[in-house]
């Protein structure tokens, strides 16, 4: 049925631009308009829609709580608990589906007929409402038409307030999302103090796992189960070990497509490596775990060294070879920006190429370098896949890349994966490391963007 | 005494031919003016002689073109070696994105011509001097060279452009983004460079040939239609095209 009003209404709103533009026509035909018909058409298509479209949402929204509330009101005064009132009117929403199978009394049935009467007479009613206000708002605005109806201005303030709508929707989405993070960790510091998650030396949450269900909370029990310095460390290990391949290799195939390859070759080239951005890091995560991991092993076996078979050099490595199409692709653009007649300038000083490159190209792309740079390290420290899957579960703090260790990521993972409760300190961990994440990321990316800013500003 | 010699000189760009059998002696210590309706060559013919056409890469040049007496089109011509002995000064000021101090230590660095800080100090103190905007930048040397204004840059390109004491300067329309004044300026120091360097530059203004230059070659079409004594050119042309453009009739 909702479908169905929805349909309707823009249906209608459709067809209702092309009646406000006829009306339009037949008036251009002896006066002049002030606008292009085109704009009546789009007049009469927003009256006849917005506000139809906006009371059926209204009316959506708020129709199941007051339902509710008609049912409910016979028992209000019974002094029943809010919980028991949600059970009955869950039981009296099954029963009206035919779903129920518990115990029926006369009370259950009762309430259900009416559920149902009450669905049935809003139903009709949003219909009928629904499509009057539709049909009086079209009329009204049709009336309205005229050679001299402001037109112009109503359909961009409308637009105007999509656009925004819009926006406002993207902004209120981060804020919740940042709120919901922000309670849940303030709910977890609240049982782990802040100092033992942020020095802790220890990470093993499965031992939160262990504890009978039963118990009370006790914070003691759960020292030594949230240090998150392991995985502090192992995040920043791993993407230190990225950038120390991503930033060589992208940085110099940046220079080499920016300066020296024909357009031809770059023509090709390039693409080729932006294809490595477009690999889902899934498929990263199996080359490093399948791969390289083995590889590395067998190559430390006959070297003599005890390599893991998941170690932080095989996640790192990979991870660094996803990270050089970002670091590449974006320092050639920020090189290919840098204006010609810098070259020339330098060229004309009787400086060689690389000469050029080096001490005038290189210092005027630097910010936009290092904007590519920070971009590539927040991903690196955002990325998952490849370290669950190459790179071991197990929170070890160390610094040999041989070994594994994990990061921030990754242990979220595996603290929500399988069974898990709301409310438990073990799954609001997951927040309080999503949320420190999301700190680090973010100042990763105010600082990228401000130097990125700062570059632009030169040469404007 | 002929400082350039250039016999013979075609450039094409590409399959289009931009410049036809160019021939032209330019004399050492005077300020040759190239003028011409615009793309007629005259900056293709000027970036010739520094082998600045080597950047472009559909560009080629054939002929002769000797300075001092070598031909600098030989295959074996030391690029490098070349362009410290012809300079540059381009239309629009192009410092780099480094100190002033950094953008004049550029040249003598590349080159090795400094032995120590006191004397790079020197250079440096020397080269903003001659280019006359020493007094102006005195204090803030150390500070970015894209902070000074457009007549500023432009002179402090000429200052990167004589710190490695080049022969023979070539200016491509060095005035044409600033205002009359900065223009004045550089106008006054292009007639102060000549004592010790071969200038020839580019212009779109008659009235900038004419007063800073002593000779005057016009381009049309990719052809040298004219050359001579500047007085010679503007007063009493022998070709109908040079008069017709001197006296604004075209172009």
């Amino acid at each position: 049925m909702n479908s169905v009003i929805f349909l309707t209404i823009v249906l209608l709103a459709l067809s209702s631009y092309f009646f406000g533009r006829k009306k339009a026509i037949l008036i251009q035909s002896n006066k002049r308009l002030t606008a292009l018909p085109k704009f009546y058409g789009y007049y009469l298509a927003i009256w006849c829609g917005a506000p139809a479209f906006l009371l059926y949402a209204l009316w959506s929204i708020f129709e199941p709580s007051i339902v509710r509330f008609f049912i409910l009101s016979d028992y209000s005064s019974q002094g029943l608990l809010e919980g028991e009132l949600n059970l009955f009117y869950e039981k009296v929403k099954s029963l009206s589906r035919n779903q129920y199978s518990g115990e029926l009394t006369a009370e259950l049935q009762r309430s259900a007929e009416k559920y149902l009467n009450f669905r049935d007479i809003a139903k009709w009613s949003k219909v009928v409402i629904v499509l009057s206000l539709l049909i009086a708002s079209t009329g009204y605005a049709y009336t309205k038409i005229s050679n001299n109806t402001k037109t112009r201005e109503p359909v961009e303030i409308f637009l105007k307030g999509v656009f925004f709508l819009s926006s406002l929707a993207a902004i209120l989405t981060t804020i919740g999302i940042i709120f919901s993070l922000l309670f849940q960790t303030i709910e977890f510091f609240q049982v782990i103090p802040l100092f033992d998650f942020v020095f802790g030396m220890h990470w093993y949450p499965a031992k939160a796992f262990v504890r009978d269900a039963s118990e009370t909370l006790d914070p003691s029990m759960y020292s030594d189960t949230f240090g998150a310095v392991p995985i502090f460390a192992g995040t920043f290990f791993i993407a230190l070990i990225a950038m120390c391949v991503a930033i060589p290799i992208g940085l110099l195939s940046g220079i080499y497509m920016a300066e020296y390859a024909s357009k031809r070759l770059r023509q090709y080239a390039k693409p080729v490596i932006e294809i490595l951005a477009g690999i889902p890091t899934v498929v990263y995560g199996f080359f490093a775990a399948l791969t390289v991991g083995p590889f590395l092993k067998d190559l430390g076996l006959s070297l003599g060294l005890e390599v893991s078979a998941e170690s932080a050099l095989a996640a790192g490595g990979v991870m660094g070879i996803m990270i050089i199409p970002f670091i590449s692709s974006l320092s050639d653009d920020v090189i290919t920006s840098v204006p010609q007649n810098l070259r020339d300038g330098s060229y004309a000083m009787g400086a060689t190429k690389s000469e050029t490159i080096k001490r005038v190209i290189f210092p005027a792309a630097l910010p936009g370098i290092v904007g590519s740079i920070l971009l590539g390290v927040s991903r690196a420290i955002g990325e998952t896949m490849i370290v669950v899957m190459a790179s071991g579960l197990a929170a070890n703090l160390t610094l040999n890349p041989l070994e594994s260790t994990s990061t921030i990521t990754a242990q979220i993972v595996v603290i929500l994966i399988g069974d898990q409760q709301f409310g438990d300190p073990k799954t609001q961990a997951a927040f309080a490391l999503g949320l420190s994440l999301f700190i680090v990321t973010l100042v990763l990316n105010i600082v990228a963007l401000s130097v990125v800013k700062k570059y632009r500003e030169k040469y404007e | 005494m002929n400082k350039i010699e250039a016999k013979n000189v075609d450039v094409y760009y590409g399959a289009k031919q931009a410049l036809f059998d160019i021939n032209m002696d330019i004399e050492a210590n005077k300020v040759t003016a190239l003028i011409g309706p615009s793309g007629c060559g005259k900056s293709t013919f000027l970036r010739c002689l520094n082998r600045m056409n080597d950047v472009i890469d559909i560009c080629k040049v054939s002929g002769v073109v000797k300075i001092n007496d070598y031909d600098i089109n030989q295959k074996d011509t030391d690029v490098v070696r070349l362009r410290e002995k012809v300079g540059m000064i381009f239309q629009k000021p192009n410092p780099f994105p480094k100190t002033i101090y950094e953008n004049i230590s550029y040249g003598p660095e590349i080159h090795g011509i400094a032995q120590s800080k006191s004397e790079m100090d020197n250079i440096v103190e020397e080269s903003l001097r001659k280019a006359a905007l020493w007094e102006e930048v005195k204090d803030r040397i150390h500070e970015p060279g894209t902070g000074l204004s457009g007549g500023q840059q432009q002179r402090l390109c000429i200052a990167r452009t004589i710190s490695i004491k080049p022969e023979v300067i070539l200016m491509d329309e060095p005035c044409s983004a600033l205002d009359p004044i900065a223009t004045a300026q550089i106008e006054e120091l292009i007639d102060e460079l000549r004592k010790e360097h071969t200038i020839i530059i580019v212009t779109h203004s008659m009235s900038q040939a004419a007063r800073v230059s002593q000779n005057t070659g016009f381009f049309h079409l990719g052809k040298l239609i004219e050359v001579g004594s500047t007085d010679k050119i503007f007063k009493n042309p022998t070709q109908q095209q040079t008069q017709d453009y001197i006296t604004g009739r075209f172009g």
